[in-house]
């Protein structure tokens, strides 16, 4: 794997999403490098190891067990040195709720788990390809959630 | 504050009363002395006529004295001699008897002692007559002085008596004059003052009878309305109390003893009898709040429970309030309301209270089993069908092949259904917001939404100027989208679909079987088109959760979309109807409330 891969870190207990996950990015053109934790707690147990390289960008799953997605988020940006992370929601739900809380507490992007193999890799070639900068500074509620056709 | 009427008769009648008290011991007191002076002028005149009579009957005696001298001086019989001699005693006890009489007035006294010496001189004279009216010192000469002496003395005795009767004559009128003088002005005085006094107790018994009128008006007003309020206590369930804080008494009404599982008047109510009615475990708020009545001269409301004689326990509501009265007693007045049958109302209603927010609970985790734990096998599903490749595909039999297109649309039916039930439930149960919305830019939105499907059928819609409401302004634009996609969806095959939307405003009274009376204006916003109409048979249906007119193979549907648009309009408590003709077209029509 090259130096200049973009690290991505998936967040999620179903095994079945991290398959689909990790095959639609090896279709991907752009360099990656995937790695995957099981639950929230081994998400922030990872995230404050020392030894941990951040990762460019974090997928997270909402409903986890142990520790869920959105009490992660709120830690994550209660944390000095990981606030600045960048993060996207990815989730079954798209409840309204859900969207409002997580775009409150500083997630960047806000994806449903689309039930199309192919949008799953339009989705990740979007976001891989964003101009994360340019995003994050003209961010609002209406970008905030990503949607594909 | 004045809850008592005004008798103020009172105070001036004690007035009218004392005057006239006054008025009468006055006149007795003149009575009396108009009395003692008839008495005294009586006495007075007594008094001058004994002198009268006295005097008259010693000049009588003095002539009894001569006319016997005379007699025995010509007749030499000694038997006229005898009146002469009587005549010296009548004289002495009259003259001691005037003594007596004049002894207040100095001046008679003088008169007397010189009548009295005239009188002696006379008798000198008397006794010189007879010495020289005798054969043996018969002295024709002397006789004759003595006996013209004796004629001059006897005119001087007379006319002393006559002053002595003139002088008492003029004492005698001079008093009776004063005394007239003082009796002549008390008739007239004294009549007035018993006509004033008349007059006054006239004045306080006409005022004594006016105020017994309307005291029996009060009166009777006042029966009546404690009959009522003593009735009414017994419907309302209510009771009332007095306390007496000067005196310390309390006075239960009727209904209280009742209230408290007694018989009226069976106990004579104190301040501790109360609290052995209230139960053990509010005995000490009902003492402060007792505590508090003295101290601060009111009682908010309070509850508590009390515990009758069979056990029974009932409910109460307490209120008070101190009332000043006329005379600047204080009165406390307390209200207790048996709450029990409202409180076990109100824990009934509390419990479907806590069952309803429970099933709400269970609505809320079943939204979200449906949003998310249903929804991810589907995806799951639906993901794994998208990743059989074409490559894959032609290498499977077409019965596979088939079969996998069967999955495929099943479980795009499944998301269809899962999502629009989550829309059905999400127009129950998230925020109600309204805002002032333009209703044509909802129109707007709606009809964006929808344009791939207007272009596909060609379809041509028009529409009226909307109003501008207080609305979920997402919630309408669904209803705009759901009856113009419905109208969209059942068009005729053959006929290129127009749907004309228009809008009015009417009066709620003119459709009174249907709208709120209470909300006077509605707007009536109709949606017509020329669609493949329904059976008016299912007018009220359509708008039932999952009833269906067509099969799905016919047209893809959940059955979801009208009872959506039914909710919509009932939170914005609206009405919704539908009318139709078969291969006419169909109207549904929504009125919203100004």
């Amino acid at each position: 794997m090259q130096k200049n891969a973009l690290h991505i870190l998936l967040a999620d207990d179903d095994e079945d999403d991290r398959l689909f996950f990790k095959d639609a990015f090896e279709e991907v053109k752009v360099q990656t490098k995937v790695e995957f934790v099981f639950d929230g707690l081994q998400l922030m147990e990872h995230l404050h190891n020392p030894d941990t390289k951040l990762p460019d960008i974090l997928f997270l799953d909402l409903n986890m067990p142990k520790k869920t997605g959105k009490e992660c988020l709120i830690e994550i940006k209660k944390t000095d040195h990981l606030k600045n992370l960048i993060i996207a929601i990815y989730s079954t739900s798209s409840s309204d709720e859900d969207i409002e809380d997580t775009f409150i507490h500083g997630a960047n992007i806000y994806i449903k788990k689309p039930s199309d193999f192919n949008a799953l890799k339009k989705i990740i070639n979007e976001v891989i390809t964003l101009n994360w900068h340019y995003h994050t500074s003209g961010l609002n509620r209406d970008n905030f959630l990503l949607s594909l056709k | 504050m004045k809850w008592i009427p005004n008798f103020n008769s009172s105070g001036s009648l004690r007035f009218i009363f004392i005057i006239a008290i006054f008025i009468l011991l006055f006149l007795s007191s003149i009575t009396y002395k108009h009395n003692q002076d008839l008495n005294e002028s009586s006495k007075l005149v007594m008094h001058t006529y004994e002198i009268n009579i006295q005097l008259e009957q010693l000049m009588s005696a003095i002539k009894d004295a001569e006319t016997g001298q005379r007699g025995y001086m010509i007749t030499r019989n000694s038997r006229f001699l005898a009146p002469y001699l009587f005549s010296r005693d009548k004289v002495n006890t009259s003259f001691i008897a005037l003594k007596k009489l004049t002894a207040d007035s100095p001046k008679q006294q003088e008169n007397l002692k010189k009548l009295f010496k005239l009188i002696i001189q006379r008798y000198v004279s008397f006794e010189n007559c007879l010495k020289y009216s005798e054969p043996r010192t018969y002295d024709k000469r002397k006789l004759d002085n003595h006996m013209f002496g004796g004629r001059i003395l006897m005119e001087n005795i007379r006319f002393q008596v006559d002053k002595m009767n003139d002088i008492e004559k003029k004492i005698l009128e001079e008093r009776l004059k004063k005394y007239d003088e003082e009796i002549s002005l008390s008739p007239f005085f004294s009549i007035s003052l018993f006509l004033a006094a008349l007059i006054f107790i006239l004045l306080a018994y006409r005022q004594i009878s006016n105020d017994i009128v309307r005291l029996k008006i009060y009166n009777k007003k006042l029966l009546i309305s404690s009959g009522l309020m003593a009735e009414s206590e017994v419907i309302g369930k209510f009771s009332t109390w007095q306390w007496d804080l000067e005196s310390n008494k309390i006075d239960y009404s009727d209904n209280q003893f009742r209230l408290l599982g007694e018989e009226p008047k069976s106990f004579i109510p104190k301040k501790e009898t109360f609290l052995e009615f209230v139960h053990p475990e509010d005995k000490e708020t009902i003492e402060n709040s007792i505590q508090g009545i003295i101290d601060n001269k009111r009682l908010p409301f309070v509850y508590y429970k009390i515990v009758r004689k069979d056990k029974q326990i009932r409910y109460f509501k307490s209120t008070g309030k101190l009332l000043v009265d006329q005379q600047g007693s204080k009165i406390l007045l307390g209200i207790n309301f048996d709450i029990t049958d409202e409180h076990l109302l109100n824990i009934k209603l509390q419990e479907r209270n806590n069952e309803l927010e429970k099933s709400n609970q269970e609505l809320a985790s079943f939204n979200h089993v449906a949003s998310h734990d249903l929804q991810e096998p589907l995806r799951k599903i639906q993901t794994f069908i998208s990743r059989v490749s074409d490559a894959d595909r032609a290498v499977i039999s077409d019965s596979a092949k088939e079969y996998i297109t069967k999955i495929e649309t099943s479980a795009k039916r499944m998301r269809v259904l899962i999502d629009d039930l989550l829309l059905f439930s999400r127009t129950n149960t998230t925020k109600k917001e309204f805002i002032k919305t333009d209703l044509n830019e909802l129109f707007k939105n709606a009809i964006s939404e929808l344009a791939e499907v207007i272009d596909d059928k060609k379809a041509k819609i028009t529409v009226s100027d909307l109003p501008k409401l207080y609305v979920i302004p997402y919630q309408i634009e669904q209803l705009f989208i759901n009856l113009i996609g419905n109208s969209l969806k059942y068009s005729q095959p053959d006929i290129l679909p127009t749907i004309s939307i228009e809008s009015e405003k009417v009066l709620a009274a003119d459709y009174p079987e249907l709208l709120d009376p209470s909300v006077k204006k509605y707007h009536k916003i109709t949606f017509k088109d020329n669609g493949m109409g329904f059976d008016t048979q299912f007018k009220e249906t359509i708008f039932v959760l999952f009833q269906r007119l067509h099969s799905k193979t016919d047209f893809p549907g959940t059955g979801i979309g009208l009872a959506i648009c039914k909710k919509i309009v009932e939170n914005h408590k609206g009405y919704i109807t539908a009318d139709s003709e078969i291969n006419i077209g169909s109207l549904f029509t929504v009125y919203l409330p100004e």
